[in-house]
């Protein structure tokens, strides 16, 4: 099986956001990871490998060239192969899909493609159904559970209200992994080692049809949300206190 | 030469014969092993440990009973052979003797040996008593030992039966002249009593000769026993002792990465440990004392020290066809029915049963070996230390939180970093505990206050500094661990690092011991030692009286690990008005709060948790203070307390604290 996964870099959980003036985000000092829930995608992607022998698994990534390290990631995990579509810092998820579609279809076959639900940075849940779109293929997001059939997929998609549904599409497929699809694994050392030697293409943005125009998204300018206030502790009888709290959401939290 | 000479050369030949093919395999097997270790050098200082241990018995006097049993067993060993030796010799060579050394002196070996045969028979009676009717939970039931015993008293039994025959019989054709019968007083009680049986001289020569036969029997059938036995100890366990991890050894051995002909990191079979952990299996002769002390096994986990050294052993034994046609790749997995992760992942590392062993076994070795295997080779860990390794591999540390906040904790302290000043006395290295974990941050706010106190001119690294790397190389990732003490090596290199001070044992333990294979040498002291220091030298003056019972919990790391118990406890005494109370474990039979080994990241799901056993046994000795020295100890003894509802009672403070209420 010819199989894909889609990923994305973006600042560890842990990091503290910091603006450098108010129309951009101070990169300076910020760790990169391979966003969680693209781990997931890579997992499924080096297990449905593991039970098809002859399989190979290839990643990509678009984005500044920083985003290497992510794909040696996932190459370290198993991949075998990575592809790299050079795009500025700016680039929105419109872009991406776009980038990203473009490189599968530079591709001779294409059967399944994974990807996480959503990347952690800006949380849009958009790339893996734009990707669908542009690259013709379905697209089932949120799974949990695949089930791989001659040609076709069966997915447990998670819905509203904790309930699931089962969803069926045929290959080539895009599937948008939740958290539960699977327990990533940790790259062994002789893996980390390989990973290195393995190979990375590097296409340009015109390389698979993308343009500035793509770029949907401008972003104006930053703002960090207000510090997290002390609680307060409102005092009196039940009456004063009640008259208080409507007070307090009325004109301080504007809520009431 | 008589019918003797042609029956015992047939029969010895055989019997040395056996044996000595056995001990090839013994020694084939040991040197099948692909790890290394480098045992030769300080040749004097293993002299000397070797002199201590094996004939002086100094750790196996540790306990007095069967110490004491053991060292008149194992000193009999040494003069009975003697006689073995000259009987073996006169079987040959019909009257040869050892007579010639002067009559004094073979009078006077005479009479050690016939004490210490009457020696060893009580000790085998003392250890038969021990085995059957006291029953150390250490020892368990073994038909192998059941037979050593056997064997050994037999062996005195015939020596006595053989004296005694020989004395009646002296002069009938026999032994000749017994000039020296009156120096054996066992011998010669034994003597008499047979003669009540009324025999000739000759009958009574001839019955000598009988029980020197089966004397000389059973020895050589204990030489063919010997190789499958336990009982290979008397062999190994000399040359284990001087080739024992010498007390100036303590850290972990690296592996190189750089190096391309590596392929297996860790131990995934027994022959990818070293040749040295094979002797340790020879070695042991399953006394327990590893099992009595081990935090695991008395919780209830897996492991045993004892059982897992007996049970890599067996694989080692059930593999040996395999090792011997060359066929290394075929050897089975170490991890097997008996040696499960399980075991493997529930070693502290608190060196408890290193400490104890008699005969210098390193258990703690094997473990951390396997543990390279399953991490780097397998990525097979519990699943919440996966977590641990991303924390530290982007933000260098095993919690969650960002490196960019390590310094947080020092906020409105006005501390410099080296950056800002690298002239200073000492580097304070203040671990993760210290930077991110609440309760052990007011424990470095505390020991700032006392460096400011004692006027020391002290920095931080600050956002600079980054995880040593500990947890990750207990674990048993030390390629991680390697990326994390390179870097810190540099940092420290960079502003010319002389002396390190820190309130956490693990990160004093491993830049003291482990950073130097890095090109990281520097004074580290702990903080128990500087306090110490700062208080002997007058610069901290405790005052405040402070009136409480303390009870200090040692660190594995800072005790065992690094020999320091004394300082602590010197820094507490300090303390007017305070009383101290000793749990009944201390010292370095101390148990471990639980947390060392990469344990302080993993859930506890097995047996009773560790670290409120513990806290019970500090809890007994009713202190209302117990004292930690150590970030890891605070938060499981502290936990500890709270399990066991105590917390109105029983405090847990450190060492600094405990010191900086009292100085003004």
């Amino acid at each position: 099986m010819n199989i894909y996964v889609c990923i994305k870099q973006v600042p560890d959980t842990e990091t503290k956001i910091k603006l450098s003036g108010d129309s951009a985000v101070d990169m300076a000092g910020v760790k990169w990871i391979m966003s969680p829930y693209d781990e997931f995608a890579v997992e499924e992607a080096l297990r449905l490998k593991e039970k098809n022998a002859g399989s190979t698994v290839t990643v990509l990534s678009a984005g500044a060239p920083r985003v290497v390290e992510a794909i040696r990631t996932a190459l370290a995990m198993g991949a075998d192969n990575g592809i790299h579509v050079e795009l500025p810092e700016t680039a929105d998820n419109n872009m991406a899909a776009r980038a990203l579609a473009g490189a599968l279809k530079k591709e001779a076959k294409v059967d399944v493609v994974f990807t996480g639900k959503e990347a952690i940075d800006d949380g849009a849940a958009q790339t893996s159904q734009l990707i669908a779109e542009y690259a013709g293929y379905p697209c089932v997001t949120v799974v949990l559970n695949v089930e791989y059939g001659a040609g076709s997929v069966k997915c447990k998609r998670e819905i509203e209200g904790g309930a699931f549904e089962i969803v069926e599409a045929p290959m080539p497929v895009v599937i948008a992994a939740q958290k539960g699809l699977n327990e990533p694994r940790y790259a062994s050392l002789p893996n980390i080692m390989k990973a290195k030697k393995k190979e990375v293409k590097v296409l340009k943005a015109a390389d698979v049809g993308v343009s500035d125009a793509d770029q949907k998204i401008r972003l104006k300018g930053f703002q960090l949300p207000a510090p997290k206030q002390a609680g307060k502790k409102i005092a009196g009888d039940a009456a004063t206190q009640a008259k208080e709290l409507v007070r307090l959401l009325h004109e301080e939290a504007k809520v009431v | 030469m008589t019918w003797q000479t042609p029956l015992f050369l047939v029969v010895a030949g055989a019997a040395f014969g056996y044996s000595g093919y056995k001990f090839s395999h013994l020694i084939k097997m040991m040197k099948a092993h692909q790890g290394k270790k480098e045992r030769l050098d300080h040749i004097a200082a293993r002299l000397v440990t070797t002199l201590v241990n094996v004939l002086g018995q100094k750790q196996v006097l540790k306990k007095p009973g069967i110490g004491i049993a053991h060292t008149i067993i194992f000193w009999g060993f040494l003069i009975i052979t003697v006689g073995t030796l000259e009987q073996f010799i006169s079987t040959i060579y019909q009257g040869a003797s050892f007579q010639f050394v002067g009559h004094h002196l073979y009078g006077a070996w005479v009479m050690l040996h016939d004490v210490f045969t009457f020696g060893v028979l009580l000790a085998v009676f003392y250890a038969c008593y021990r085995r059957f009717v006291v029953r150390p939970q250490g020892l368990g039931k073994s038909r192998d030992a059941n037979l050593i015993l056997l064997f050994t008293g037999s062996l005195m039994v015939s020596i006595f039966l053989m004296h005694g025959f020989q004395i009646l019989g002296a002069g009938a054709g026999g032994e000749g002249d017994m000039w020296f019968a009156g120096l054996m007083p066992f011998s010669n009680a034994v003597a008499k009593a047979l003669g009540s049986f009324g025999l000739s001289a000759e009958a009574n020569a001839q019955l000598g000769t009988f029980f020197k036969w089966v004397h000389m029997s059973l020895v050589l059938g204990f030489a063919m026993y010997i190789p499958g036995s336990k009982h290979l100890h008397v062999v190994a366990a000399g040359p284990n002792t001087f080739l024992r991890r010498l007390p100036r050894e303590k850290g972990m051995t690296p592996i190189n990465f750089e190096d391309e002909k590596v392929t297996q990191y860790g131990a995934a079979k027994v022959t990818d440990l070293a040749w040295k952990d094979a002797l340790d299996y020879y070695s042991c002769t399953e006394c327990g004392r590893c099992q009595d002390l081990c935090p695991a096994y008395n919780t209830q986990k897996p492991l045993s020290p004892k059982a897992l050294i007996i049970d890599l052993k067996h694989n080692l034994f059930d593999n040996k066809d395999r090792i011997l046609a060359g066929k290394l790749d075929e050897v089975t997995p170490a991890i097997d029915a008996n040696v499960t992760e399980d075991v493997i992942w529930a070693c502290t590392s608190c060196r408890a049963c290193e400490i104890a062993c008699p005969v210098f076994i390193e258990q703690t070795d094997k473990i951390y070996e396997i543990r390279r295997d399953l991490v780097m080779m397998q990525s097979r860990f519990p699943t919440e230390v996966q977590t641990v390794f991303k924390n530290m591999e982007t933000n260098a540390t095993p919690w969650a939180f960002s490196s960019a906040e390590r310094a947080n904790w020092a906020e409105g302290l006005n501390l410099k970093t080296m950056a800002q000043d690298s002239q200073v006395d000492v580097l304070l290295w203040v671990g993760c505990a210290g930077s991110y974990d609440d309760r052990n941050k007011k424990v470095l706010r505390a020991f700032v206050n006392l460096l400011k106190k004692a006027e020391v001119k002290f920095a931080i690294l600050g956002n600079e500094e980054q995880c040593t790397g500990d947890p990750a190389r207990r674990i048993g990732n030390e390629y991680l661990y390697q990326t994390l003490a390179k870097a810190n090596v540099e940092t420290m290199n960079r502003y010319n690092v002389k002396n390190v001070v820190t309130a956490c044992p693990h990160c004093f333990n491993t830049i003291k011991n482990e950073y130097g294979d890095f090109g990281g040498h520097y004074e580290v002291m702990h903080h128990s030692q500087f306090i110490a220091k700062l208080i002997s030298e007058g610069k901290i003056k405790p005052t405040k009286p402070f009136q409480e019972t303390v009870t200090f919990h040692d660190s594995c790391y800072l005790g065992r690990w690094n020999n320091v118990y004394e300082q602590p406890r010197a820094v507490i005494e300090s303390l007017p008005a305070v009383r101290m109370v000793e749990m009944s474990a201390n010292h370095d039979k101390s148990m471990c709060c639980g947390a060392g080994g990469g344990r302080m990241w993993m859930e506890e799901k097995i047996g009773k948790r560790i670290n409120v056993t513990r806290t019970e046994q500090a809890i007994a000795t009713k202190a209302g203070v117990i004292a930690s020295s150590c970030p890891f100890c605070m938060t499981m003894m502290s936990d500890g307390v709270k399990t066991k509802e105590m917390t109105d009672k029983v405090r847990v403070m450190d060492i600094a604290e405990l010191i900086d209420q009292a100085t003004p």
